[in-house]
């Protein structure tokens, strides 16, 4: 899996200071994308072991951070190195939560076990396509009216989508 | 031998020749030849004469020789000398500085001359006609006022005097304004009388009206210390208006008014005392009248301060255009009352004003305290949330902090003009060794800096002469330069301490300095001015470490250390000059707007462009990390907190946020509360405020509004930036070139 942006602080992808990792790699190839040079799985460099090390030790010792926020690309078409990297992550930043960007509906996550073992990992997804007809750069953290910030432990324990109050 | 003093004040020894050979000239020019023995009579006459005098000028001489030349009947000589002594005085006073300094500010020829205070507009005729006062009064102070020392220093570009135009006069800078007793007691603004408010309307009205009133007395900011907790009353007075009027027009009855009344009205019948807004009784037997004067009362409340924020960003009265640089502090006041004028001057800066535009004044700052408004609970913690969401879609308030280890000791709980304030661009006077342990009624009286990058090339390895930093030699210089300093610093108190009390008017006609009003027109205001402080002020600590060790404290565990050294060295150095001369002296890290490019370029033209030291067109403010090296918020933070102890005149840290703040109050928050965990006693968030014009969006704008996708070619974007502390209006018209720079090199911390 590569990588093509790490933000270690950053006040605009998710509630509170966040670091934010860019994965690499996305198939939805939605029209108006802020970032389609993020598309290609070979975008920027691997990410090492060295690398995830390093990230989560800056993120546990920055007290001002309130979690880590997988972006891209799609982390959910790397779903099984992303899953590995929070299971890491969680354990030694038990404090800390976890965002997620995804084209992807969180219905179409949780059909299918490979990826929603990486949504379960995460507290809050911001789901769904960009659709540049429902753009609205007065909502927080997504570009267009469609996208939810979808609040992962609720809408499994109530069997449905719940979305966060900010 | 007759000496004659020459116009630059030298002398030289007495000379016909040049007499006649100027006499000859004369005669060319009227009869087309020289006459000798014409002129070399008249050169005799004027020798003959002038050997009498005392003392002997050149002017004194030429008026010789035109009498001459008349009494021997060459009147048109005469007049054809006196016109070529007129051209040659003209051309000298054309080749002198007093004629540059207003020719400079006529022709517009020096922007950074006009834009030197980013508050005013100095491309206007009342701001170029303050200028010149100002560049003439500089040029006094420089020639004939300063220790030579000094003089030296400053040219020198080690030192720097601030507000120079205002040394000679005597002029004091800045002060914290006790409006509970001025309104409480009304105030005469010199044409008239003016009442105690009897409603907030009025009061917060008034409260303009003596900001204005007082910024004349001064040259620096007119602060208010604890608006809140000064307005609270007049609050209370709205409310009892509006209760009493309401009860008149409803109608409304209660067991205890009805008895004895027969003649429906019923408002005479209870007692001021009796109607406050935590009256629950009042509620429960009035609650249609208290609903309404409830509402009337918030309602007028909010309106107030709305006027009031209007009134403070368009009183361009001071000095030629410039608006007053106006501070509130507020947070404290957890009665209903306080918490109401701290609840709409927050609304009211939300709303922004005419057009929704971010208001410029007055500077807000909130006032944080654990227990008081930091945590879910606490009485004002939805004020401290309001505060933060007003600073994340305006740039303010700042926030100060009253627990800071070194601003809680001042604190007493029944006395809220010991809560820590500042003057809005960080000035901070809370201490006075003659007793005067809380904020108004005092303030900064002036202030030097120090040019710290200078020092450190001079002991530097920066040219490659040593290896290892002459740390000996660095503080041996620093010394001597804090000294020459502190000492101008105290020549000039003795400049303001001489002035009569009618000089600063309202300030003390109407104890607005605390005990003016005890002063006689003519009294000498000393022993009420040593209350206030002097304060020695450095810059440039990021590239002075850069310049000594090759890297700055935001680069190295070490060169952080040697910094706090400095300026621990500095805070004691001021600690036994206060000793020495019986004076608040304070170290401050200084604001440096004019500053900002002043030193570099002397510096630059001294040593050229260094890499790290010289090679920007400002020095770093203060302490602070480079506006330019990439680290995180929370290493910022953690790197300048410890400095701000030491700063006991004031210090400020920011972090910059690149991204909408607005959409994300949570992380505004909690990067307020960690600075204040940090001990950082002021603190401020800088984040892109930029607005269409067009569709109103605020927030990042690039070359092209998110909002309606105007570009920058159709419309003109409004883009606010901070500068010292205060806001300014489009930077880019108002800023001068050293602090344009500074704002295209900040890099965001997020």
């Amino acid at each position: 899996m590569n990588i093509c942006g790490y933000i270690p602080e950053s006040i605009n992808e998710g509630a509170g200071l966040r670091a934010v990792l860019f994965i690499s790699g996305c198939k939805h190839a939605c029209p108006g994308c802020f970032n389609p040079a993020s598309w290609d799985f070979q975008a920027g460099e691997r990410f090492t072991e060295e690398m995830a090390g390093r990230i989560i030790g800056d993120v546990k010792t920055n007290s001002l951070l309130d979690g880590i926020t997988l972006c891209g690309g799609d982390p959910f078409f790397s779903a099984e190195e992303c899953a590995e990297f929070l299971i890491k992550f969680k354990a030694r930043c038990p404090d800390k939560n976890v965002w997620a960007y995804t084209g992807f509906t969180f219905e179409a996550l949780v059909k299918r076990p490979e990826l929603k073992q990486l949504a379960l990992l995460c507290d809050v997804i911001v789901d769904g396509k960009f659709i540049a007809a429902e753009k609205d750069v007065s909502l927080p953290f997504r570009g267009s009216r469609n996208q939810r910030l979808v609040d992962v432990r609720e809408s499994v324990r109530q069997g449905r989508v719940v979305e966060i109050e900010l | 031998m007759l000496q004659v003093m020459k116009r630059d004040g030298s002398l030289t020894e007495f000379d016909m020749s040049r007499i006649v050979r100027a006499v000859n000239k004369a005669f060319r020019a009227v009869k087309g030849s020289a006459e000798d023995d014409v002129s070399v009579r008249i050169g005799q006459q004027v020798t003959d004469r002038v050997a009498e005098a005392e003392s002997l000028t050149v002017e004194y001489i030429q008026d010789c020789v035109i009498q001459a030349l008349r009494e021997s009947q060459y009147g048109e000589v005469a007049d054809a000398y006196s016109q070529y002594r007129d051209a040659r005085d003209l051309e000298r006073i054309r080749r002198g500085e007093l004629y540059k300094i207003s020719s400079d500010v006529i022709g517009a020829a020096n922007p950074d001359l006009l834009r030197e205070n980013a508050n005013l507009n100095g491309e206007s005729f009342s701001g170029k006609m303050s200028r010149i006062g100002s560049e003439y009064a500089k040029w006094i102070a420089n020639r004939f006022v300063l220790p030579s020392e000094l003089y030296k220093a400053v040219k020198d570009g080690y030192v720097y005097v601030h507000d120079l135009d205002q040394y000679a006069l005597g002029t004091t800078n800045c002060i914290f304004i006790p409006f509970d007793r001025l309104l409480a007691k009304g105030f005469n603004t010199g044409n008239g009388s003016v009442r105690p408010p009897q409603s907030i309307m009025t009061a917060m009205a008034l409260v303009a009206i003596i900001f204005q009133s007082q910024q004349n007395s001064q040259f620096g900011g007119v602060s208010a210390n604890k608006i809140d907790w000064d307005l609270a009353p007049y609050v209370g007075k709205s409310f009892r208006r509006h209760f009493r009027k309401g009860l008149l027009y409803l109608g409304e009855t209660s067991g205890k008014a009805h008895e004895g009344s027969a003649d429906g009205s019923l408002a005479h019948l209870l007692e001021d005392g009796e109607l406050y807004i935590d009256n629950m009784s009042l509620k429960a037997a009035y609650p249609r009248t208290y609903a309404y004067a409830y509402e009337e009362t918030v309602h007028e409340t909010k309106q107030a301060a709305e006027s009031l924020i209007h009134n403070l960003n368009t009183m361009s009265s001071r000095a030629g255009g410039q608006i007053p640089f106006t501070s509130l502090n507020y947070g404290m006041c957890t009665s209903t009352e306080g918490r109401l004028v701290t609840r709409a001057l927050l609304d009211a800066t939300i709303d922004g004003l005419g057009r929704g535009e971010t208001p410029i004044f007055p500077q807000h700052i909130f006032q944080c305290k654990q227990g008081v408004n930091q945590a879910e609970g606490e009485p004002n913690y939805d004020l401290f949330l309001k505060a933060v969401e007003c600073s994340s879609r305006r740039l303010y308030p700042n926030f100060v902090n009253v627990d800071a280890s070194f601003n809680l000791p001042y604190y007493q709980p029944d006395d809220p003009d010991t809560i820590i304030a500042t003057m809005g661009c960080r000035t901070r006077t809370i201490s006075d060794r003659f007793g005067r342990n809380r904020l108004s009624g005092k303030g900064n009286l002036s202030f030097n800096t120090i040019n710290l990058v200078r020092l450190g090339m001079e002991s530097g390895i920066v040219f490659g002469k040593r290896t290892e930093p002459d740390l000996e030699g660095f503080f041996r210089q620093l010394d001597r330069y804090m000294n020459i300093a502190v000492e101008g610093l105290v020549h000039r108190f003795e400049i303001q301490a001489k002035q009569p009390a009618k000089a600063s008017d309202f300030m003390m006609r109407e104890g607005v300095w605390e005990g003016g009003d005890s002063l006689g027109p003519d009294d000498q205001v000393r022993e009420l001015i040593k209350h206030g402080t002097l304060a020695l002020g450095f810059i440039g600590l990021a590239e002075c470490l850069k310049a000594l060790t090759g890297k700055h404290h935001g680069e190295d565990e070490g060169s952080h250390r040697l910094g706090l050294e400095m300026i621990s060295r500095m805070r004691r150095f001021c600690d036994e000059m206060s000793d020495k001369y019986n004076l608040n002296i304070s170290l401050f890290a200084t604001p440096a707007e004019g500053l900002s490019g002043k030193f570099t370029a002397v510096d630059q033209a001294e040593y050229g462009s260094i890499p790290g030291v010289t090679d920007k067109e400002y020095y770093t403010n203060s302490f602070h990390v480079p506006v330019y090296y990439k680290l995180s918020a929370f290493e910022k933070i953690k790197l300048e907190a410890p400095f701000h102890k030491l700063c006991n005149a004031g210090a400020i840290s920011y972090v910059e946020l690149d991204g909408n703040a607005r959409m994300n109050t949570a992380a505004f928050k909690r990067i307020v509360q960690f600075a204040l965990e940090e001990d950082i006693g002021y603190f401020s968030v800088n984040h892109p405020l930029d607005r269409c014009p067009s569709c109103h969006y605020e927030g990042i704008i690039g070359s092209a509004c998110p909002g309606c996708g105007a570009g920058e070619q159709e419309v003109h974007f409004q883009r606010l930036r901070r500068v010292t502390g205060y806001l300014t209006g489009n930077y880019t018209e108002r800023f001068n070139s050293a602090k344009q720079a500074e704002v295209r090199d900040r890099v965001k911390h997020l």
